[in-house]
């Protein structure tokens, strides 16, 4: 009886109602048929691994967007975060090259520089109530611009290199970047699903209005969206820069349509309200695994683009269907 | 949800199962012409936005056709977590060798050890790797060189006029070790030429076409004076050719008002305004030498010849001066539609 509870509820029947799971179910058992190499444990692994920095993006967005905004923003502090750890940490120009402290420092830095980010973009799209697509495509314009920047006049370069061996193994290591990314998106699952602060959340992008006369704090909870978004960005800054070894302003600035078609194939709700971090976890894995198995077929990039833009459309129209309900 | 929609839903589904069963076709390559099992190589570009890119893209392809290798194809689009992802993909798939175009010098290190720990040799095709122990072979072009003589040419027009000039250069994306090489070149054959030569803007397009097209045109707002333009690469001309147009300033070599011009890469564009008479010079890098010295090296690394660590390019300039003596031997006239490929 209570197993049968569970499957009512919670983030099993959240998953198991959601589409996307059958069309990733049916879409990994063709691939495995069909595709040489697709199966082996080597192939899963790889794109595991290579999705982990896009499901801390997604998770980010997935916050966002059940607030009814949208974060244009991630991309780019990613790149500035990654630029701020360089700064902080990198053998040749880093300010702690070094020393025993360069790694928890540079850590902090790239999480708080993540953290702010999103704070700003709180501030201006939460208790100020501008617009969340005018705000975070300017803030990031400004945190791109402001990565190069600051690389420039610490390295003389675009990247920063000779990071330390503790701080790389974080992005490097599949075990270490599985337990980052899989821990943050548990936690911030639990945030979503298991306290006040979820519901809040739907409740603000289900209806701002309602929320405010029912004594939801709209602006604050709103704000704390885009702070989750920043830091998580920040997060996926620290493994995609340990992973390549390299600090670079310029990580994660392709990322933006998969993050978002990520997060819709999931069942987020474009207009707010609705949706959840382990739908976004299985659309994350829905999209690498299309990428993945489309290259193992050696289709055109021009084809994998456009197959991945069309599973993406697909999706923005079936949440439309449903909104229309 | 709605009991239509997952209907709908399951149909979708369906569909895109079977479709996607019906694209996995079986891969088929041809017999070795020489007895030995056919070799698959993969081939990962960062970009093919431009046509030096396309170019290279398109004659390994035909000569992996040609010699009856399989080439897996993938292009990263300036994501280098994507690219190290498609090297894995090869890796997994077993290839016998990797050529590859790097995002940069930096991030490219770690693809090259995992491609060293799976014993698949790997080809940085005209991008180089920053210092690094981790074996591979690199075949580039001499950036440096051949930016300073390109530069050197313009000087001598400089020279020849008895006037000095105001520069501005189009840098590329000084993450890629290229940009740098050219950038080097270039202020090495400034300082050549002592005081004949001031340089007023340096724009960074970071290999952007509409980057260079805002960076120049504000360089011209600032010192409309400019009357030396060097490009990082040749596919920036055509940004440089609008500026130069909207203000009267687009003349032909020998014409008064002329800017001097001068490119590297040698592409059809770049012919085209040689053959039209408005680019002075370009550098030429020899990109069909190159993929046919990839493919060679990977062959030899599977028959047991240890693969070299640099092949260098020679390139040339070619300039008004020796254009119809060198035309059959640049990339870019032999591309373009306004020549009879030689």
């Amino acid at each position: 009886m209570r197993f049968a509870a569970a499957l009512r509820a919670g983030p099993i029947a959240e998953a198991i109602r959601a589409p996307i799971l059958l069309l990733w179910a049916g879409a990994a058992l063709a691939f495995a048929l069909a595709v040489p190499g697709f199966a082996s444990a080597a192939n899963i692994s790889a794109i595991l691994i290579s999705s982990l920095p896009l499901l801390l993006l997604a998770t980010g967005q997935t916050f966002v967007l059940i607030a009814a905004g949208i974060d244009l923003s991630a991309p780019a502090i990613v790149g500035l975060a990654s630029v701020v750890g360089g700064i902080v940490m990198s053998g040749d120009e880093g300010w702690l090259a070094g020393r025993a402290a360069a790694v928890p420092a540079g850590l902090f830095a790239m999480l708080a520089t993540g953290a702010l980010a999103g704070l700003g973009n709180g501030l201006c799209a939460g208790m100020l109530r501008m617009p969340a697509f005018m705000v975070t495509l300017v803030s990031g314009m400004f945190a791109g611009g402001l990565a190069v920047l600051l690389v420039r006049l610490a390295a003389g370069t675009e990247t920063m290199f000779a990071l330390p061996r503790a701080f790389v193994a974080i992005g490097s290591s599949p075990a270490a970047a599985a337990l980052v990314a899989c821990g943050c998106a548990l936690a911030a699952g639990g945030l979503l699903e298991r306290i006040r602060y979820g519901r809040m959340l739907r409740a603000v992008g289900y209806n701002p209005l309602a929320a405010r006369v029912s004594g939801v704090p709209v602006g604050m909870v709103t704000a704390a969206a885009y702070v989750v978004s920043g830091t998580l960005a920040a997060v996926a800054a620290v493994l995609l820069t340990g992973h390549l070894e390299t600090a670079s302003p310029t990580h994660g600035r392709q990322l933006l349509l998969d993050v978002i078609g990520a997060t819709v194939i999931g069942g987020t709700s474009l207009k707010g309200g609705r949706g959840g971090v382990w739908g976004t976890a299985v659309g994350v894995l829905f999209l690498a695994m299309l990428g993945n198995a489309l290259t193992l077929l050696n289709l055109s990039d021009f084809m994998i683009t456009m197959l991945k833009g069309l599973v993406i459309l697909v999706a923005a129209i079936v949440d439309s269907a449903r909104e229309r309900r | 949800m709605n009991g239509n929609i997952g209907r709908r839903w399951s149909i979708l589904n369906a569909l895109a199962a079977a479709a996607l069963v019906c694209t996995a076709c079986g891969e088929g390559s041809a017999p070795g012409g020489d007895g030995r099992a056919p070799l698959t190589i993969g081939v990962a570009f960062e970009t093919l936005q431009t046509e030096f890119w396309v170019a290279a893209w398109n004659k390994l392809r035909a000569d992996t056709a040609a010699r009856g290798i399989t080439m897996l194809e993938a292009v990263a689009d300036g994501d280098p977590n994507r690219q190290f992802e498609q090297v894995r993909t090869f890796i997994n798939r077993r290839v016998d060798g990797i050529i590859l175009v790097p995002k940069d010098g930096k991030t490219v290190i770690p693809m090259i050890r995992a491609a060293n720990a799976a014993g698949i040799p790997v080809v940085l095709f005209n991008r180089p790797a920053d210092r690094t122990d981790a074996p591979h072979t690199t075949i580039a072009p001499d950036n440096f060189a051949i930016t300073r003589e390109t530069v050197a040419y313009l000087v001598d027009q400089v020279r020849a006029s008895g006037r000095k000039a105001k520069a501005a250069v189009l840098l590329g994306d000084l993450s890629d070790v290229n940009a740098i090489e050219r950038r080097d070149g270039f202020e090495a054959a400034i300082r050549d030429a002592g005081d004949l030569v001031e340089v007023v803007a340096r724009i960074p397009t970071a290999w952007n076409q509409e980057k260079a097209l805002a960076g120049f045109e504000s360089a011209m707002q600032a010192h409309p004076d400019i009357n030396f333009v060097f490009t990082s690469s040749d596919f920036m001309l055509p940004s440089i050719k609008s500026v130069l147009s909207a203000r009267g300033r687009w003349k032909k070599v020998g014409e008064p008002g002329h800017v001097l011009l001068a490119g590297f890469d040698g592409d059809p564009t770049a012919y085209g305004l040689m053959v039209d008479g408005y680019v002075d010079a370009t550098g030429v890098q020899d990109v069909f030498w190159e993929a046919e010295q990839a493919i060679r090296v990977i062959e030899e690394a599977k028959a047991g010849t240890p693969p070299p660590a640099r092949l260098d390019d020679p390139g040339f300039v070619i300039t008004q001066a020796n254009l119809s003596s060198l035309a059959g031997r640049m990339w870019g006239a032999v591309m373009s539609k306004r020549a009879e490929a030689p």
